[in-house]
């Protein structure tokens, strides 16, 4: 198996590290960043610094801007005697393989938990089951980031370095104008040290306000579930997850949050995790060093009038 | 001729993922379907809604011309087939569209695949994973949203497939002669050559993948191994489960806040 | 909302309207009302504010289809019920005691059967699905938020006129009908607009909240002492601490209700709430062992017209009818708890007038007298009027609080074996037992006398 990694000005993104390691170290990095244009040779790129003790064996192909068309089309020579090519499930990732699996005629396997040549898991169903499927030989999948981890090996070598610089152009792709920094709004939640988070759980938009109040009197910032930011009662930018913010806080506190993978492989590692769940068996649940069964939103209501006072004395 | 394309998922609600009967398009769907319906405004053209999925699925088509939909192209075929055959089965339906509408995930396979297949199979540019589109005739500008909170500015110019997040778009209520008409409204109804099942695979419920852990500090084996172990247990149940009223439930959150010497 | 909701486009068009029927509400009476119109060949439209008919609709757990018989041939062929009703008990409760009377009949367990537990989302969605294949055309997600009313004709003291359709909660929501049929349920917002309700009054309704408790089907077999589709029914009185009213616990495949019927007055009065009530009645010695262990799948709680006759509305008025629970007409008399039957019959005699109506082209309240005239003949009527004393009977003081120990008391003595005392006299334990209730002989007679005359 062979890691295929968009690499943007340098930078691995979500998982992709994950996905090296589940290639044992065979990766093709590929984006800005990577290739000095002149010299043709290593730019001083994080990404293979980040690599390393989990990297073998890397090429680096420069293609500039993320032009999943043309990179398609640029990296299908490169990857026609590897079978089995994995992604990480991060958004270039997600939206490259489907171009590679079309133009190499293989099947794709998208938001994989574990990827073998024999076996393959999928979560699907919002999270909720695990698929084990039987590849064939040929396959193309995505790796869901956040859920494999890594452990670099002090004792590996320097991985092997091939460049390549080509020019990939195509009008088929949509043309980039700007990569923004990650919206001031989702900067406090990415960075937050304590996070109180929302679900379906919830009964309604007013309890958004209770979990902020609650925030606030906690010194916390405030995140949801995609369910909640799907219901458009919580902004985009607070949602929390691989497909939102990836966060890393100490403390999190889960009211109604089922804990589906997408939404946990985005919580990072915190010291302490609530969770108040009228299902008892949930994986927020198992995951919570104090997990309470309990209806959300009455505890919402009663946890805040106990904080209220708090509150003021902060201000105070 | 229709150039402007809503592709529709019949999926099961969330919260009743085991009845039917509340089955319909997700909320990012919703988003998909009023963004065509807007565009489409725009352009003087009319939108076409195109569903693959078993005859229940009919059900997001004929929501869809009662929300203003010209057309409904049904492709019988399960809605599990291969992500791939699925947008094969839609481009070949709808070889001229020129703006081709996705949700961003499908709540059940959820791989955000078909809109990248569907865009290979047109020929057409992809904006995936768009959070917010502003119209800038011929084409218009979206937001792409990447990892690590970062954002990515697209021109768009047809033909293109746009895949857009749920809640990005309020789809419109539809009216009541609008919902009587689109309820006896003509279907096209395509028998596509080949749709797979998907793959056959063995079905459990989720549990997470026990993570690799990074060998902590402390030269010891024996302290790594404890670490290790300690570690490892948060992959598995790692706290107490306490059943309790609302208002114990708030106090006993409170205590324990306290006791982790996150309040003062 | 009454004259401006008028919309002169359709008011001003003497005879014109988009369909002959519209019957607001997809619940039982809902689909049988639309169920005959449709089948008469009228164009009718069945309003419903659910996602589907019955999605949002809770109630105990039992109907009794017979009615469908005439509607419905071999009905139970396709029917989506969970158990046949093969057992049917009722319960006298004190906090220590239980009393059971329970009646089993095999028949009821086969063809042409008798009642059955079923799921509503299930039944209505079902009937409702009938109604559409005789040619009612279905609206779901949609809510009737007004009645259309033509111009008063001059003169017309009340300024009300005839009712000429609905409006819904859609974008150019109107919809203009021949006739409407209300049967949007308890409390009824549209029979108010009509008018048809002089006053409603807290004091006429109960609460009922009920728990879907899961437990495998051969749990509940062996518990309930039935196999294969066969099911319970218990009625259980004495069951709910200070407030008047009664408790029921029904077996579904792979579930179980238990639920309260409470008074809405004492509720409020006794400060206790509901999901209390049920609890204390699940802990019961006599109840628990049946309910243990059972995983909670859904708690629920709706109102309940109680008061029969008392309460009911005019049922008919110049181009509306009203019909099932938004009449009233539901049969909640203590030891009873009917309205799906009720429902189901009174939507039927409601399309078969609005039919007769529109036939004759005359749908004002004269046009559509057929409607009462149906409902006084049949079972619908009959049975509100032999019962008329039940509720408040069964409700009342004496019935909820002094009686049941006063008898548990005497069947307690007449079996207790408290030897070497001789048996004492069942006329002797009677009397003592009175006394020691604080019963007056008088009011025993009267309340004996009421019995008899209503359920004897
Ligand atoms: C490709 C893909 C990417 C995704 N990315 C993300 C992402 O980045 N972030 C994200 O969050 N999701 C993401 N999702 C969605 C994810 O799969 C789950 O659907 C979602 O996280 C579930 O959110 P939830 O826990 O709020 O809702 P649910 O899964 O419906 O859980 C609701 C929970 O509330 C509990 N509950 C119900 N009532 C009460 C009550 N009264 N009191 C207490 N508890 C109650 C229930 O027991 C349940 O556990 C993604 C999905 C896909 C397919
Ligand atoms: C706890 C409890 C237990 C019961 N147990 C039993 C029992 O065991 N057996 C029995 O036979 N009966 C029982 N009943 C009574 C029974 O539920 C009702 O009598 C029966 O449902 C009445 O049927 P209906 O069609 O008149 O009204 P409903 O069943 O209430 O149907 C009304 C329908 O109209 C719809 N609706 C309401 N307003 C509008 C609007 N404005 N626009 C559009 N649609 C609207 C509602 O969504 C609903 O679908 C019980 C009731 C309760 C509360
Ligand atoms: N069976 C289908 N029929 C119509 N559109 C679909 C179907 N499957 C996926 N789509 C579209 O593709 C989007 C992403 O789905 P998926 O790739 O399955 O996650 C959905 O939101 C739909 O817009």
């Amino acid at each position: 198996m062979i890691a295929v990694v968009v690499v943007r000005a340098g930078q691995l993104p979500a998982g992709g590290a994950e996905a090296v390691a589940e290639c044992a170290g065979r990766a093709v990095l590929v984006g800005s960043g990577l290739v000095d244009a002149e010299s043709e040779s290593e730019s001083e790129s994080g990404a293979v610094a980040e690599l390393a003790g989990i990297a073998t064996e890397l090429t680096l192909v420069e293609l500039g801007d993320f032009h999943p068309a043309a990179w398609a089309s640029a990296l299908a020579p490169l990857l026609a005697n590897e079978p089995a090519v994995l992604l990480p499930g991060s958004p270039d990732g997600r939206d490259l393989a489907p171009r590679l699996a079309a133009l190499l005629h293989r099947p794709l396997f998208a938001g994989a938990t574990g990827v073998g040549r024999q076996r393959i898991e999928l979560a699907r169903n919002g999270g909720r089951e695990l698929h084990t499927v039987a590849p064939g030989p040929e396959f193309i999948a995505t790796l869901q980031p956040g859920v494999r981890g890594v452990v670099a090996d002090r004792r590996l070598g320097p991985p092997t370095i091939a460049s390549v610089v080509t020019l990939a152009d195509d009008e088929r792709d949509p043309v980039v104008l700007e990569v923004q920094p990650p919206d001031p709004a989702t900067i406090d939640l990415a960075e937050a040290p304590r996070i109180v988070g929302g679900g379906a759980g919830l009964d309604g938009p007013e309890r958004i306000a209770q979990l902020e109040r609650i925030s606030s009197a906690l010194g916390a910032s405030m995140g949801a579930t995609r369910v909640i930011t799907d219901r458009g009662w919580v902004p985009h930018e607070r949602q929390i997850g691989t497909t939102g913010v990836v966060v890393d806080p100490q403390l999190y506190l889960a009211f109604g949050v089922s804990g589906a993978v997408q939404h946990t492989s985005g919580l990072g590692n915190p010291d302490h995790i609530i969770s108040v769940n009228t299902d008892q068996h949930c994986p927020m649940m198992q995951l919570a060093d104090l997990a309470i069964v309990a209806d959300a939103n009455a505890t919402l209501t009663a946890l805040e009038a106990l904080l209220a006072p708090a509150e003021h004395e902060g201000a105070a | 001729m229709d150039t402007v394309v809503a592709c529709l998922k019949w999926v099961t609600h969330p919260g009743e993922p085991h009845d039917e009967r509340f089955a319909g398009m997700s909320s990012a769907d919703q988003s998909a379907l009023e963004f065509a319906l807007v565009q489409a405004a725009a352009l003087g053209v009319g939108v076409t809604a195109v569903t693959v999925g078993p005859d229940a699925a009919e059900k997001v088509l004929r929501d869809a011309l009662a929300c203003g939909a010209r057309r409904a192209i049904h492709i019988r075929g399960s809605g599990s087939a291969p992500s791939a055959e699925v947008a094969e089965a839609i481009a070949a339906a709808v070889p001229d569209a020129q703006w081709a509408w996705c949700g961003d995930y499908s709540l059940d396979r959820g791989t955000g695949s078909v809109p990248a297949f569907l865009a290979a199979a047109l020929g057409a540019q992809q904006a995936l994973g768009i959070i917010s589109v502003a119209w800038q005739s011929p084409g218009l500008t979206a937001t792409r949203r990447l990892d690590g909170g970062r954002r990515e500015l697209l021109a768009v110019a047809a033909p293109a497939v746009v895949s857009v997040e749920g809640a990005t778009a309020h789809l419109r209520r539809a009216g009541l002669a609008a919902v009587r008409a689109a309820a006896v409204a003509e279907i096209d109804g395509v028998q596509p050559s080949a749709l797979g099942l998907g793959d056959e695979a063995v079905v459990r419920p989720y549990r997470p993948r026990s993570r690799a852990l990074a060998a902590p500090a402390g030269d010891d084996p024996l302290d790594r191994l404890r670490a290790l172990t300690d570690a490892g247990a948060a992959a598995a149940t790692r706290g107490e489960t306490v059943i309790l009223e609302p208002v114990v439930a708030a106090a006993r959150i409170e205590s324990a806040l306290r006791q982790w010497g996150y309040l003062a | 909302m009454n004259e401006d909701a008028v919309d002169p486009g359709t008011a001003a068009v003497g005879t014109q309207r988009d369909v002959d029927v519209i019957v607001v509400g997809g619940g039982p009476a809902g689909a049988c009302a639309a169920l005959v119109a449709a089948r008469a060949g009228l164009s009718v439209v069945l309003l419903e504010r659910g996602p589907f008919p019955g999605s949002k609709n809770m109630y105990g757990g039992v109907v009794y289809p017979r009615i469908l018989d005439q509607l419905i041939p071999n009905w139970w062929e396709d029917a989506p019920i969970q158990r046949w009703v093969t057992r049917r008990s009722t319960m006298l409760l004190t906090a220590t005691q239980a009393l059971t009377v329970d009646f089993r009949a095999d028949a009821w367990g086969k063809p042409p059967y008798n009642g059955a537990t079923a799921y509503r989302p299930d039944f209505d969605n079902w009937l409702a699905g009938h109604a559409q294949a005789a040619g009612a055309q279905l609206i779901t997600s949609t809510t009737a938020i007004g009645l259309l009313r033509s111009r008063a004709p001059k003169g017309n003291a009340k300024g009300h006129g005839t009712v000429v359709g609905v409006r819904t909660d859609r974008p150019d929501g109107d919809l203009t009908a021949h006739v409407v049929i209300a049967c949007d349920g308890v409390n009824s917002f549209l029979a108010k607009e009509a008018g048809l309700y002089e006053h409603t009054d807290a004091k006429h309704f109960t609460l009922g909240v009920k728990e879907t408790l899961a437990l495998p089907k051969d749990v509940i077999d062996e518990r309930f002492g039935v196999r294969g589709r066969e099911g319970v029914d218990i009625e259980i009185i004495g069951c709910t601490g200070g407030v008047n009213g009664g408790g029921f616990l029904y077996t579904n495949l792979d579930t179980i209700a238990v639920g309260v019927v409470l008074k809405l007055t004492k509720l409020g009065s006794q400060q206790q709430r509901p999901e209390q009530i049920i609890a204390t009645l699940k802990q019961h010695p006599a109840i628990a062992p049946l309910v243990q262990d059972g995983e909670l799948k859904e708690y629920s709680a709706h109102l309940i017209p109680e008061a029969g006759l008392k309460m009911m509305p005019k049922m008919t008025t110049d181009g509306m009818l009203v019909a099932g629970d938004a009449a009233a007409l539901c049969l909640a008399a203590g030891l009873w708890l009917e309205g799906v039957n009720f429902a189901m019959a009174s939507g039927m005699y409601a399309g078969e007038a609005a039919v007769e109506a529109v036939q004759a082209n005359d749908t004002s309240a004269t046009g559509l007298a057929g409607y009462q005239r149906r409902l006084s003949d049949t079972f619908v009527l009959r049975d509100h009027r032999k019962l008329h004393r039940a509720p408040e009977l069964v409700l009342s003081d004496r019935v909820q609080h002094l009686y049941p120990s006063m008898v548990a008391n005497v069947v307690e003595r007449m079996f207790r074996v408290d030897n070497p005392n001789p048996k004492p006299g069942v006329r002797r334990i009677l009397n003592q037992e009175r006394k020691r209730a604080g019963v007056r002989r008088r009011d025993l007679l009267r309340d004996g006398w009421t019995g008899f005359r209503s359920f004897g």
